[in-house]
């Protein structure tokens, strides 16, 4: 029943081939995701509302970024970092990775301007440490609070309830199709054995069918509300 | 093309947001009138595919790989109003989440990828591809590289303008900039060649490889078929109130930018005075306010006195041992790693 | 031994519970090893394991004596290689199809080989014609029906001709018919010399085509 072919075994030497960027649109897409399935933050017993730190967490924000005061940014930065000292070796570890990728970026972008022109060094440095600050402060945020009660804070903040459940579906479709993808992407990497001259088919097939996915689970998630008798009042949700 | 926090001035931020508001408010008024009912929650179906396809490598020559926005390709697929939005909140998630673009620059990076891009790219795209049923493949593929191309371009370049007026509107007395510290001369360049040279092609080949994949497999679900097969919704208004809003905004933000850049830019504590008086009844200048913002002088700490000094040695002594302890935690959480 | 897994313990990130824990596992060329467990107890992991997706914490995975880890699979040739003579079918096959034609999908993986444009169409239509789906060629595989898919994405992995084949529950959901096909296309793979590896619960099959058991969890 099987051809001759099949029953061969075959001494393959792959043809060379440049391309492995589903290896690493595996890899980001893979951090994302595991950062949205466990790492969503732990929130200590004592901590502050979701609402509250995100206000906090802004308003220092405007105030490094508004301020040309050394000394107050030398004390958010204080703060900012007992805070980080406070939380664990892991956490920290994640924050620092952020922080880190942040300032060598700034770095590199504003030593042309101080090489050029040496009088801009002190604005430069102010500039380096506001941003390192700020990323710090996302980052810190970021593993202290669930996302999920990122929504209960808009609902507070009285976000109309159809942007909320707009965001809130958002969330879901990100860890349905985003494990879609994964799939997708390591079917592709598994059958790329050698060299392939349509790489952008395989792009458009795997976000095409991560497209059509999406609005076929979109129509699903309707017809189940309404079955569940949803009347189109997304205000109430 | 995020925008990171602190490249841009708290007042260009704030400006970038305040035009926003408008085209949102414009948008979701629109995906209302537009989408049924069973399609609002499409906008969070295309935010997600917008989030997603904002990690995906696209493969350049020599296995070298680009990142695309695909602001046009979302257009595309889910109309210009809901890819707004959509792309809005993808970027909203991205900045609160994962700390990719600013919180304050979070309406700038709006500006530029969630209005600019898409509704350039997708006016383009109309443009080529005509406004009917018969229009051929190859104007539709041809419409898709060129609307997407230019449309990030275009963002780009609103972007680069966006870092460039910073020196010229937030500078300390000595002239030097307090933001980003390159000029138009210098933004302009640096941001179009990378952006025409290669992020523009990344982001047509992403573009054009899925929208045929869609057209192919399901050509009932494009934003084209949508709004011809149900033209009462769709082209009875066309897009023209946004093209009027966009026209508008675009005459208006830099005059918005200049006006409250010299305002915020050259703020001595004498007018802080003023606007404090006239602002509030109390009728004084909060001294902390005065140190605050005080922009003249590039290190104000040096002649505030022995308070500050004190202050400042205190804080040092914070930011030390903070330091040591996080330095502490890593070097102990690495050697564990190391044994175990 | 064409596979071997020493000691193997597996754990998704630090401080979770393993998956498993000292797992040793070894697969003689040609044999068809059924592979029984409950859901959870690790089926798909010890399947990425093996497919070079996921690399043990603790022991070594050996694929024709050679041993499997990131470094290895960092070069080309060698994942490539490896990937080759690999074929794994998802347990929900649906999720390896991003081409928009069945022709295509079987294709995308002899395209690859250096292959005569001859050869790779012979492949194609021989794989169309074993499964039966010649007359899907054209159809786009997303919008077929879940059996269709589940032959089209089998067809896919075929087409590469691979030396071992690790099938994810391909039993589940086919009627008494195709499940008698199956058996005996898989019956005759084993005899021209591959290696089957494959997640069952299915007792007849497994004392049908078997040659041992491995039991997880």
């Amino acid at each position: 029943m099987i051809p001759e072919w099949m029953k061969k075994t075959e001494d393959y030497v792959p043809p060379a081939d440049g391309g492995a960027f589903y290896y690493r649109t595996l890899k980001s897409l893979g951090g994302i995701m595991s950062r949205l399935r466990l790492e969503s933050g732990r929130e200590g017993r004592f901590s502050l509302p979701a609402g509250v730190r995100l206000l906090l967490m802004i308003a220092l924000i405007i105030l490094v970024s508004v301020t040309q005061n050394n000394l107050v940014i030398m004390a958010v930065g204080a703060a900012v970092l007992v805070r980080l000292a406070m939380m664990s070796a892991e956490d920290i570890s994640a924050v620092v990775k952020a922080v880190l990728v942040a300032v060598i970026m700034a770095v590199v972008i504003f030593a042309p301007a101080v090489i050029m022109d040496p009088a801009r060094l002190w604005n430069s440095l102010r500039v380096v440490a506001k941003i390192l600050i700020s990323v710090t402060l996302v980052g810190i945020f970021n593993r202290t609070t669930q996302w999920n009660h990122l929504t209960a804070v808009l609902r507070k903040a009285h976000i109309p309830g159809t942007v909320i459940f707009i965001i809130d579906i958002t969330f879901r479709y990100i860890v349905l199709l985003g494990n879609l993808m994964q799939d997708l992407l390591t079917a592709v990497s598994l059958r790329s054995i050698g060299r392939n001259d349509k790489k952008y088919n395989s792009v458009g097939g795997v976000m095409g069918v991560t497209f059509l996915r999406g609005t076929e689970m979109n129509k699903e998630m309707y017809e189940a509300m309404q079955c569940r008798g949803f009347t189109d009042d997304y205000e109430g949700l | 093309m995020h925008i990171p926090e602190n490249y841009l001035s708290p007042a260009t931020c704030a400006v970038m947001t305040a035009a926003m508001v408008p085209v949102w408010v414009h948008s979701v008024k629109k995906v209302k009138e537009e989408l049924p009912k069973d399609k609002i929650a499409m906008v969070g179906v295309g935010a997600a595919f917008s989030f997603l396809g904002m990690m995906f490598n696209v493969p350049l020559v020599g296995g070298t790989t680009g990142h695309a926005v695909g602001g046009t390709l979302i257009a595309l697929l889910f109309g210009p109003e809901a890819a707004c939005l959509g792309v809005s909140i993808a970027l909203l998630l991205q900045a609160l989440i994962f700390g990719d673009g600013g919180i304050l620059s979070f309406g700038a990076n709006c500006f530029n990828m969630a209005f600019v891009l898409p509704f350039v790219g997708y006016g383009i795209y109309r443009l080529i591809a005509g406004n009917n049923k018969e229009a051929s493949s190859g104007r539709i593929y041809a419409g898709a590289a060129i609307g997407s191309y230019i449309g990030i371009c275009i963002a780009a370049l609103c972007c680069a303008i966006e870092f460039g007026i910073q020196p010229a509107l937030f500078h300390d007395a000595a002239g030097n900039a307090l933001y980003c510290p390159y000029g138009l001369s210098i933004a302009i360049p640096a941001m179009m060649i990378p952006h025409m040279a290669v992020a523009g092609v990344v982001e047509a080949l992403f573009t054009v490889a899925i929208y045929a994949f869609v057209r192919k497999t399901s050509p009932d679900l494009t934003y084209d078929a949508i709004r011809l097969e149900n033209p009462a919704s769709g082209s009875k208004k066309g897009h023209a109130p946004i093209f009027a809003l966009a026209a508008v905004l675009i005459a208006a933000t830099p005059l918005g930018l200049l006006a409250t850049g010299t305002a915020w830019g050259e703020w001595g504590a004498d007018e802080i005075a003023e606007i404090s008086e006239t602002g509030a009844p109390l009728g004084y200048t909060p001294q902390g306010m005065v140190d605050g913002f005080a922009m003249e002088a590039p290190m104000p700490d040096y002649t505030l006195g022995e308070m500050n000094e004190v202050a400042a040695y205190i804080l040092s002594a914070v930011i030390g041992t903070a330091l040591l302890v996080i330095i502490f935690k890593l070097l102990s959480q690495a050697l564990r790693g190391k044994t175990a | 031994m064409i596979i071997e897994l020493k000691n193997v313990s597996f754990k998704y990130e630090k401080g979770a519970e393993p998956v498993f824990t000292d797992l040793d596992l070894k697969v003689e060329e040609g044999t068809c090893l059924a592979v029984t467990g409950d859901n959870g107890s690790g089926k798909t992991t010890l399947f990425r394991i093996i497919n070079g997706l996921s690399f043990p914490d603790k022991g070594e995975y050996l694929y024709k004596g050679t041993v499997i880890n990131e470094a290895y699979l960092k070069d080309n040739a060698c994942s490539k290689r490896f990937h080759k003579e690999i074929g794994y079918l998802f347990q929900n096959p649906d999720t390896m199809l991003f081409n928009s034609s069945v022709y295509d999908e079987v294709a995308f993986g002899p395209r690859q080989m250096g292959l005569r444009d001859e050869e790779v169409e012979e492949r194609v239509r021989d794989c169309l014609k074993l499964f039966e789906i010649e007359d899907l060629a054209d159809k786009v595989p997303y919008h077929l029906s879940g059996g269709q898919k589940k032959w089209v994405a089998l067809a896919s992995v075929i087409a590469l001709n691979p030396e071992v084949l690790v099938l994810d529950e391909p039993f589940a959901g086919l009627d008494s018919k195709k499940e008698a096909w199956l058996v005996d296309f898989l019956r005759e793979l084993k005899a021209a010399g591959k290696t089957l590896i494959i997640a069952t619960h299915k007792e007849e099959i497994i004392k049908d085509l078997a040659d041992g058991t491995f039991m997880l969890g």
